[in-house]
């Protein structure tokens, strides 16, 4: 199951990061505003599991006001974890503590995380975080609990506009492509799904099982365009050590055998 | 509708359009404890490779060097459990970190290798002690230990432990680490079997007795190990391109090249260099190469986790690594609440 996130319909209410805290039972952020737009959040992090970007677009210092339809000049973009297809938190895990449910959704097992902090930067969306109040790393568990029950996650459920949608990755992948052309014929030549590994989104990470219609590239929303599972560096990493191991053990060898 | 028109020529001068400068990834905890871990971790592994190595090769005026390197082995793994529990956020919960092995996570490598080493390494240490004369324990039995077989056995362990570290690093998505994740490895076992060298000359130079071929041994290892360092440095300086701003610029970059290059590997070499000039008296400048080659040692992975933090800050830096078509200039102060302005609809 996954999430198909259309900018194109996000008018930036915050009722998915309201719903998602109250279900989740996660405390505000603190009071202070970022002064960024109507950002207060600022960013995913252990008690923020969906963040909504305003991007204001200026053409040299003032507001663009002649603009294409769709979220040209002013978007909006309700991110969240992106259940990668290749995980790049769960594969860091030391602990077995991120798993991969019968829902196809990646999840922090709260009861066995320790807090190394390692999935923190493993993550290539910057989406995990470690919480200052248990100190256990935290992250969207696509309403795990509610999957169960047969229920949608409460972000979709309070989302007043589908911009968030619920669902099988295969149909909403299928939804995706038709509101991408469908926008393309509408004047937005912009429009894309992040987060297909057809379309080459997300390079190394075989796809998201949380994915977006964009109408400008991936930065403009603060997301990486391509990607890498970290771990694929793991084995060059150790061959290229061993290499210098052995290297290096022959240097030790040299030096102390006698003359 | 109005219509603002853009005027000509200023598109070149505006700043980097991010997210109102908030980086797109998430750096990591890690600060003082881990990095003296790292530190500690390296001390031990390469005290070990090296005594092995004396013990193994070399002659009867590297019995010392293999001696000292064993209970010095033993002495700087044993503050770093503590110090990696510490780090953790829930640390009564230690022992999830044994419920499984992940070969593609180098922190789950590097649990089960220290493990395996720091056995490893208090078996030799003890059989040491118990050859030296310490009745403690079972010391018949450990007399009995086979210690250059055993030394033998723990040497690709000590190495593991050396150079994890830096696969570790390497497999985030912190750009420059990402970057170099295949130096990162190369660079940090290098740096261990360096300052290892360092510190049993160190010790070796402050004991009494004359012990000129010991320390020109241990000398020639250091040599090779800082020259190994030299070139991983470079290739990591060559390797990051733009990314590797945080290693060179700034407060950090100064610390970088002055400490890590500059102490612990420039002037360790310089002094032996005068000194075998000058005919300088053997023991004070050992023992003040040996001072400076630590403490470079520790300033290296210092500048290279610091400097992590602060790639991953960047988000210039990630966007440059997590190849978009944008690129943008890395390492300046992003202008808030400028997005992709300018460019023509």
């Amino acid at each position: 199951m996954g999430f198909l996130t259309d900018a194109t319909l996000c008018i930036g209410c915050k009722a998915c990061e309201v719903a998602c805290k109250q279900w989740n039972q996660l405390p505000m952020d603190g009071l202070e505003l970022t002064a960024n737009s109507y950002d207060n959040t600022g960013d995913l992090g252990a008690t923020t599991w969906r963040h909504v970007a305003f991007v204001e677009r200026f053409e040299d210092g003032k507001p663009a006001f002649d603009q294409p339809p769709f979220q040209s000049g002013w978007l909006m973009l309700s991110d969240v974890c992106k259940h990668c297809v290749r995980a790049g938190c769960m594969e860091a895990c030391p602990t077995g503590a991120i798993v991969r449910t019968e829902f196809d959704t990646v999840v922090i097992q709260q009861d066995v995380c320790n807090g190394c902090g390692y999935c923190v930067p493993a993550c290539p969306f910057g989406v995990p975080d470690l919480s200052m109040f248990d100190g256990k790393a935290h992250k969207c568990t696509l309403c795990y609990d509610r999957l169960t029950d047969g229920l949608e996650p409460a972000c979709a459920k309070s989302c007043p506009t589908d911009s968030i949608q619920f669902g099988e990755v295969p149909r909403l992948m299928e939804r995706a492509r038709d509101r991408v052309t469908e926008l393309k014929r509408l004047g937005v030549d912009g429009a894309r799904i992040y987060g297909d590994d057809q379309i080459g989104g997300t390079g190394g990470i075989g796809g998201l099982n949380a994915f977006f219609i964009l109408t400008d590239e991936p930065e403009v929303y603060n997301l990486p365009a391509r990607p890498k599972l970290p771990q694929d560096e793991t084995l060059p990493g150790l061959l290229s050590t061993l290499g210098a191991a052995l290297l290096l053990g022959a240097g030790m060898v040299f030096s102390f055998r006698k003359r | 509708m109005r219509h603002v028109p853009e005027p000509e020529g200023r598109r070149g001068r505006r700043r980097p359009p991010t997210y109102y400068g908030v980086p797109p990834i998430h750096k990591p905890h890690w600060k003082w404890l881990i990095i003296s871990y790292f530190f500690l971790g390296g001390l031990s592994g390469g005290s070990y490779v090296v005594a092995t190595a004396a013990e193994l090769f070399g002659t009867r005026e590297d019995h010392d060097t293999a001696r000292i390197g064993r209970y010095l082995a033993l002495l700087s793994i044993l503050p770093c459990p503590i110090l990696l529990i510490l780090d953790l956020g829930r640390p009564e919960r230690f022992l999830n970190m044994l419920r499984v092995l992940k070969l593609r996570s180098p922190m789950s490598l590097g649990t089960w290798g220290l493990l395996t080493y720091s056995g490893i390494a208090t078996l030799s240490t003890a059989a040491q002690a118990a050859r030296d004369g310490w009745r403690v324990g079972p010391s018949g039995f450990l007399r009995s230990v086979p210690g250059r077989f055993v030394g033998a056995l723990g040497a690709p362990f000590a190495m593991f432990v050396g150079g994890y570290t830096g696969v570790l690093l390497g497999a985030t998505a912190v750009p420059l680490w990402a970057k170099n994740a295949r130096l990162l490895g190369p660079l940090f076992l290098s740096s261990a079997l360096a300052v290892s060298s360092a510190a049993i000359s160190l010790i070796l130079a402050l004991l009494p007795g004359q012990r000129h071929t010991a320390l020109d041994r241990l000398r020639r290892a250091e040599t090779v190990a800082s020259m190994a360092e030299m070139f991983c440095v470079a290739a990591v300086h060559l390797n990051s391109g733009p990314l590797g701003k945080p290693l060179v610029e700034g407060r950090l970059g100064r610390l970088h090249l002055a400490g890590s290059v500059g102490l612990g590997i420039l002037l360790p070499f310089a002094l032996h260099a005068v000194a075998t000039r000058l005919r300088l008296p053997h023991r004070p400048v050992v023992i003040l190469a040996s001072l400076a080659s630590l403490t470079g040692g520790f300033i290296m992975k210092y500048a290279v986790v610091m400097a992590g933090h602060a790639s991953a800050d960047d988000p210039a830096a990630t966007f440059e690594y997590a190849g978009g078509r944008r690129r943008l200039p890395i390492g300046e102060e992003s202008a808030p609440s400028e997005h992709g302005g300018g460019r023509p609809r």
